[in-house]
C-alpha cells in the first residue's frame, strides 16, 4: 500500500513536472510566435554568427547602425496623419509610442491576408535592430554557457564547440582578407594593417587587426618555425613599417626610415627571402633596398678613427689571461695603423699595407715620440698581426670595402652566413651592429630605424644578443628579433627571458611546438568553471562504455561554480595554428591573426647598358638626396645579365671605378652631383 | 634659322600651310598662356622680327592676338581657333596683367632647360600649368596647388635622373613662409597625378610624384624660399633652389634679347603627348 502511494506520488510529481515544462514551452512558442519578425531575424543572426564565427559585439554594432532607421520611422510615425496604415490615432507622443504596436497589428493583418512582403516591410525598422539584438544576446549567452561548461548536451559539447569556433572564425578571417584591395598596407592615421582578426582575447575584437606604429618602433619578437608564414608576417611588418614612416617624413612629422635585416641564417633561402622584400618594400615607397654584401657595400672604413679601431679589434677573435698581452700589443699596432697621418685607412688594403713597421716608422717620422715607442715595442709582432688581419679579410670578401653607407638605402637586407661560416658571420654581425651604431650616432643623422634579426643566435656568440638588445635601447632605434623556435632567440634561458619580457612592442607566435615560456609571459584571465552532474550514468564505469552512458544521460540540476584561471595564450592553439596564422600577445591579450599576404609587384626586366650601381646618392654639402622618387627610380640588374629583382635602385650609368687608396674617402661619381652640374649650368650656381 | 611655310609636302603641312616651326611656337604658346616675342623667336629658332612676322600670319589666320602690355616686346597668344588648331581644348585666355612677369618667367625657366643638350636628347617633355589645370578640373585652385610646370625625364635615357618628374615653381614675387613652406610640402608629398581622385592625391606608401622640386627665384623671391626650405627640414633635400635665368625678368628689351640660350628649344618631342 505504502509502495504503490509512494509510485503514485511519484508519477503525478513526474507529470507535474512535465505539465510544468510542457507550459513554459508553449509559453515560449506563443511569444516566439507573437513576435515572428523579431524572431526570425534574431535566430538569423545568431545562426550567422554561429557560422562566421562572428562575437556577439559584431550583431550589437549592426543593431546599432539600424538605429537610424529605427528614429526616421518614429519620426514619420509622428509626422504621419492620424490614422494613416501602422499609425495609431492622438497626439503625437502617443502615436510614437504605439508606433510599434501598431506596426505589429497591421503587420499580422497584411500577413493574413496575404500580403507577406508588405507586412515584412511595415514591421522591419521595429523587428530589424530588436532581432539583432536578441540574437547578439541570445547568441553571446551560448557562448557564456559553453565557456563556462554549463551548456551542450555532453561534457564534451564546450570542447567541438571552441573548435568548431575556431575553424569558422578562421574562414572567415582568410574569406574578409581574400579579396584584392580588402587590406590596405596601412590606414590614414598610419596603423600598419596585419590581417584579418580570428579571435580576440582581452583586445578589442575588430574585423581586420592593425597595428600601431609606435609598437613597430619598440622592440618585438617573433617565432615560428619554417614554412609557418613568419617570412609573410615579417614582409608585411617591414613595409608596413616603411609606408608608414615615409608618409610621416612626408608629411613633416617624422623622421627618414631605415629598415635594416641581419638575416643570420644565410644560403639561397636568404637570397630568395631578400629579393621577396626588396619588391615588397618597393611597393611600400622604399626608395632603394641594397641587399649586402651580395650587391651593396657598406664601408668600415667609413668609421671615427676610435670606432674603426675598436670595431678592427671585436672582428679578431682574442683570449684571455696569457693572450691578454697579444690583444693589448694588438690593440697598440691596428691603432697606431689607423690613426697614423694623414688620414685613416681607406679601404682593406690600405689597412694591410700600414701593418708593416717600415711604413709606420715612416709615417709617424718626426712626430709622435709615444707612438714611435710603442711602435719599437711591438714591431716584432706586427707580421703576425698583419697574417691575422689579411685572413680575415680573405674571409670577409669586399661586403665591408668602399664605399656604401646606411644613408645609401631605405632598407639593407644583409646576409650573413651563420650557417654556413659561422666565425665570418659572427665577425660580420659585429661589424655591422658597430657600423650602424656609428651611423646613428652620427651628426644630422636622423632616422627611424628598425633594426630586424633573424636567427641572431647563430652569430650571437661574440655579441649576445641582450647586448644588442640594451644597445638598441640606448640608440633609440627599434629592435625585432625573429627565430624558428624559443631557443632559436638566444644562448641561454636567461637571455631568452630577458629578449622576450622586454618586448614592448609585443611577441608574435607563429605555429610552434614550444609555446609555453611565452603563454606563461602572456599570463592569464579569469573565467568561470561550473560543474554539474549527469544523472542516468553509472560513475564507476569507464571506457567505450561509459562513453555511449555519459552519452545517453542528462544534466541534473545540481553543480557549482568557480573562479578559475587559465591562460590568455592556449598554447594548444598555437600548437595547431595554419599556415599565415599568428598570436600577437601584447600587454596581458592576444589577438589571433591571418595574416594577409603581400603581393610583390613582378621584378623588372633589366635594362640594356644600365645597372645597378652602389653606393646609391648620398647627402653631401654641395648635393641632395632624392629620398622618395617618383616611382621613376627603375631598377636595374643587379648583376650584368641577371634579371633584376626589382628593388628600386636608381638606375644609373656605371660609375667610373673607385677610386685609389689613397683618394681615402673622396666620394664617387653620384648622379646628383651631375644633376647640380646640370641645374648649375642652367641656371648658375645653387642659391644656398 | 627662319619661320618655314611649307606649303608643299603633306608631312611638314600643318592647318592651313602652317610650317613646322609655326607648330612648335603655337603649341609653346598654347602651353604657356602667352609668350613674347623674343621668347617665341627662340622657340622659332629665328630672330624677333622673324617671329614677330609669324605671330601676324597667325593673327591674320585667326589663330593669335598679339598686343603690347608695358614696355617689353609684344605678346602673343592664342584664340580659340588656334588652340583648337592645336588640337587642345583649352579655355582661350588673354594674358592677364599681373600675371605677365610670372609667366615670362616659367617660359624663360622652360627655355633654358629646353635648350640644354641634356634635355634634348633625353627626349624631356614639359607639362605646364596649363595642361595640369585643365586635367584637374574644377578642384584647381580649391584643394591642391598646381606647379608651374612638371618636367617629365623618360626612363631609359643617358641622364642619371631619367625616369624623374620634376616639379618646376617659378618664384617671382615673394610670399610668406608659411604658405612656401605648406606649397613644398604638398608637392613633395603628392602621390597622384593631377585630376586623380582626391583619395590618391597623397597615398601614403605610394612612392612620390614629384622626385624633386625646382625652384627658380628672382632675387626678392629666394630668401623666403630659402627660408621655408630650412623649416622643411630632412625633406628639403629634394628642393633645389637656382637663380631666374638671365632674360626672365620682364623688362627685356627685344634688343637685348640675342640669343641667349644656346642650341635649339626644341619642343618638337613634346607634340606627341
Amino acid at each position: 500500500m505504502l509502495i504503490r502511494q509512494y509510485v503514485a506520488l511519484l508519477l503525478l510529481r513526474a507529470a507535474a513536472r512535465t505539465l510544468w515544462r510542457l507550459i513554459k514551452v508553449m509559453a515560449a512558442a506563443a511569444v516566439i510566435i507573437a513576435a515572428a519578425p523579431v524572431s526570425l531575424v534574431a535566430a538569423g543572426a545568431a545562426v550567422t554568427a554561429w557560422a562566421c564565427g562572428w562575437p556577439p559585439r559584431r550583431l550589437y554594432g549592426a543593431a546599432l547602425w539600424c538605429l537610424p532607421m529605427l528614429a526616421v520611422w518614429l519620426a514619420a510615425a509622428a509626422l504621419s496623419a492620424p490614422g494613416s496604415p501602422g499609425v495609431p490615432s492622438g497626439p503625437r507622443w502617443y502615436r510614437v509610442a504605439g508606433a510599434p504596436y501598431d506596426a505589429w497589428l497591421s503587420m499580422w493583418r497584411l500577413g493574413v491576408s496575404g500580403h507577406v512582403a508588405q507586412a515584412a516591410v511595415m514591421i522591419a525598422p521595429a523587428a530589424v535592430p530588436l532581432g539583432l539584438l536578441a540574437g547578439g544576446l541570445a547568441w553571446a549567452v551560448r557562448i557564456y554557457r559553453m565557456e563556462t561548461g554549463t551548456g551542450g548536451l555532453s561534457p564534451g559539447s564546450a570542447i567541438s564547440f571552441d573548435r568548431r569556433q575556431w575553424r569558422r572564425q578562421a574562414r572567415s578571417a582568410r574569406a574578409r582578407i581574400a579579396a584584392p584591395g580588402s587590406v590596405p598596407l596601412t590606414y590614414r592615421n598610419g596603423d600598419v594593417v596585419i590581417g584579418g582578426t580570428i579571435r580576440a582575447v582581452r583586445h578589442p575584437a575588430k574585423p581586420i587587426a592593425a597595428l600601431p606604429y609606435s609598437r613597430l618602433r619598440s622592440h618585438q619578437v617573433v617565432i615560428g618555425t619554417t614554412g609557418t608564414g613568419k617570412t609573410t608576417l615579417l614582409l608585411r611588418l617591414w613595409a608596413g613599417f616603411m609606408a608608414t614612416a615615409l608618409s610621416r617624413q612626408a608629411a613633416g612629422t617624422g623622421r627618414r626610415p631605415l629598415l635594416v635585416v641581419l638575416d643570420c641564417k644565410g644560403g639561397a633561402d636568404s637570397r630568395r627571402i631578400a629579393d621577396r622584400a626588396r619588391r615588397v618594400l618597393r611597393d611600400a615607397g622604399a626608395r632603394a633596398t641594397a641587399i649586402w654584401p651580395d650587391d651593396a657595400n657598406l664601408s668600415l672604413w667609413d668609421l671615427p678613427p676610435g670606432r674603426l679601431t675598436t670595431t678592427l679589434l671585436d672582428l679578431i677573435e682574442h683570449g684571455h689571461g696569457a693572450a691578454a698581452y697579444y690583444t693589448d700589443v694588438m690593440e697598440a699596432i691596428v691603432a697606431l695603423a689607423v690613426h697614423a697621418p694623414p688620414a685613416p685607412p681607406a679601404d682593406s688594403a690600405d689597412f694591410l699595407g700600414r701593418l708593416d713597421a717600415a711604413w709606420l716608422a715612416t709615417a709617424y717620422a718626426g712626430g709622435d715620440d709615444d707612438a714611435l715607442a710603442a711602435l719599437r715595442s711591438g714591431a716584432h709582432l706586427i707580421p703576425d698581426v698583419a697574417l691575422r688581419f689579411r685572413s680575415l679579410w680573405r674571409r670577409l670578401g669586399t661586403g665591408f670595402e668602399p664605399a656604401g653607407s646606411f644613408a645609401d638605402a631605405d632598407a639593407w637586407y644583409c646576409i650573413l652566413e651563420g650557417t654556413a661560416e659561422t666565425s665570418v658571420a659572427e665577425a660580420q654581425a659585429r661589424a655591422l651592429v658597430d657600423m650602424l651604431a656609428s651611423y646613428i650616432t652620427g651628426p644630422g643623422r636622423d632616422a627611424d630605424v628598425l633594426l630586424a634579426v633573424d636567427e641572431f643566435s647563430a652569430v650571437a656568440r661574440r655579441l649576445p644578443i641582450w647586448a644588442l638588445y640594451e644597445r638598441a635601447r640606448s640608440l633609440g632605434l627599434a629592435v625585432q628579433v625573429s627565430a624558428q623556435s624559443w631557443p632559436g632567440l638566444a644562448a641561454d634561458e636567461d637571455e631568452r627571458y630577458r629578449i622576450a619580457a622586454t618586448a614592448e612592442g609585443g611577441i608574435w607566435l607563429l605555429r610552434t611546438p614550444y609555446p609555453d615560456p611565452v603563454v606563461g609571459l602572456a599570463g592569464t584571465r579569469k573565467y568561470v568553471d561550473s560543474t554539474r552532474r549527469l544523472v542516468g550514468a553509472p560513475s564507476a564505469t569507464t571506457g567505450p562504455v561509459a562513453a555511449t552512458m555519459i552519452t545517453a544521460a542528462r544534466w541534473s540540476d545540481e553543480g557549482s561554480s568557480r573562479v578559475q584561471l587559465m591562460p590568455v595564450v592556449d598554447p594548444d592553439l598555437v600548437r595547431g595554428l595554419g599556415v599565415g596564422q599568428a598570436a600577437y600577445v601584447y600587454q596581458g591579450g592576444a589577438t589571433y591573426v591571418q595574416v594577409k599576404r603581400l603581393v610583390a609587384a613582378p621584378a623588372a626586366l633589366p635594362r640594356a647598358g644600365r645597372r645597378t650601381q652602389f653606393p646609391l646618392p648620398r647627402p653631401a654639402a654641395d648635393d641632395t638626396l632624392p629620398m622618395a622618387a617618383a616611382g621613376a627610380t627603375d631598377a636595374g640588374g643587379a648583376d650584368a645579365g641577371a634579371p633584376d629583382p626589382g628593388g628600386g635602385i636608381p638606375a644609373a650609368p656605371a660609375a667610373p671605378a673607385a677610386p685609389a687608396a689613397s683618394a681615402g674617402h673622396a666620394p664617387s661619381a653620384r648622379p646628383p652631383v651631375q644633376l647640380s652640374a646640370f641645374l648649375d649650368e642652367v641656371f648658375g650656381r645653387e642659391a644656398r | 634659322m627662319t619661320v618655314r611655310e611649307r606649303p608643299s609636302g603633306p608631312a611638314s603641312t600643318g592647318p592651313r600651310g602652317l610650317g613646322d616651326r609655326d607648330i612648335d611656337g603655337m603649341l609653346f604658346i598654347a602651353e604657356m598662356y602667352a609668350a613674347q616675342v623674343d621668347l617665341l623667336a627662340v622657340v622659332l629658332g629665328g630672330t624677333v622680327p622673324r617671329a614677330r612676322a609669324a605671330a601676324t600670319r597667325w593673327r591674320r589666320l585667326g589663330y593669335a592676338e598679339s598686343g603690347r602690355f608695358g614696355p617689353g616686346p609684344s605678346w602673343v597668344w592664342l584664340t580659340r581657333a588656334g588652340l583648337a588648331a592645336c588640337g587642345l581644348h583649352y579655355p582661350p585666355i588673354s594674358p592677364a596683367l599681373s600675371r605677365l612677369a610670372h609667366t615670362r618667367a616659367v617660359a624663360a625657366v622652360r627655355l633654358a632647360l629646353a635648350a640644354r643638350a641634356e634635355y634634348q636628347q633625353a627626349g624631356a617633355f614639359w607639362r605646364s600649368e596649363r595642361r595640369l589645370r585643365v586635367r584637374a578640373g574644377s578642384r584647381a585652385g580649391l584643394r591642391e596647388h598646381l606647379p608651374d610646370g612638371e618636367v617629365h625625364w623618360p626612363d631609359g635615357t643617358a641622364v642619371p635622373w631619367a625616369g624623374e618628374c620634376w616639379a618646376i615653381e617659378a618664384e617671382v614675387t615673394r610670399k610668406t613662409v608659411s604658405r612656401t613652406t605648406s606649397v613644398m610640402r604638398e608637392l613633395l608629398s603628392r602621390t597622384g597625378d593631377y585630376g586623380c581622385a582626391a583619395a590618391d592625391t597623397a597615398v601614403p606608401g605610394r612612392p612620390a610624384r614629384h622626385a624633386r622640386v625646382l625652384y627658380v627665384c628672382s632675387a626678392g623671391a629666394r630668401p623666403t624660399v630659402l627660408r621655408a626650405c630650412d623649416a622643411l627640414g630632412p625633406l628639403a633635400a629634394r628642393i633645389e633652389v637656382r637663380d631666374l635665368p638671365r632674360h626672365a625678368a620682364l623688362t627685356v628689351a627685344p634688343d637685348a634679347a640675342g640669343a641667349p640660350w644656346t642650341g635649339s628649344a626644341g619642343t618638337g618631342g613634346e607634340r606627341a603627348c
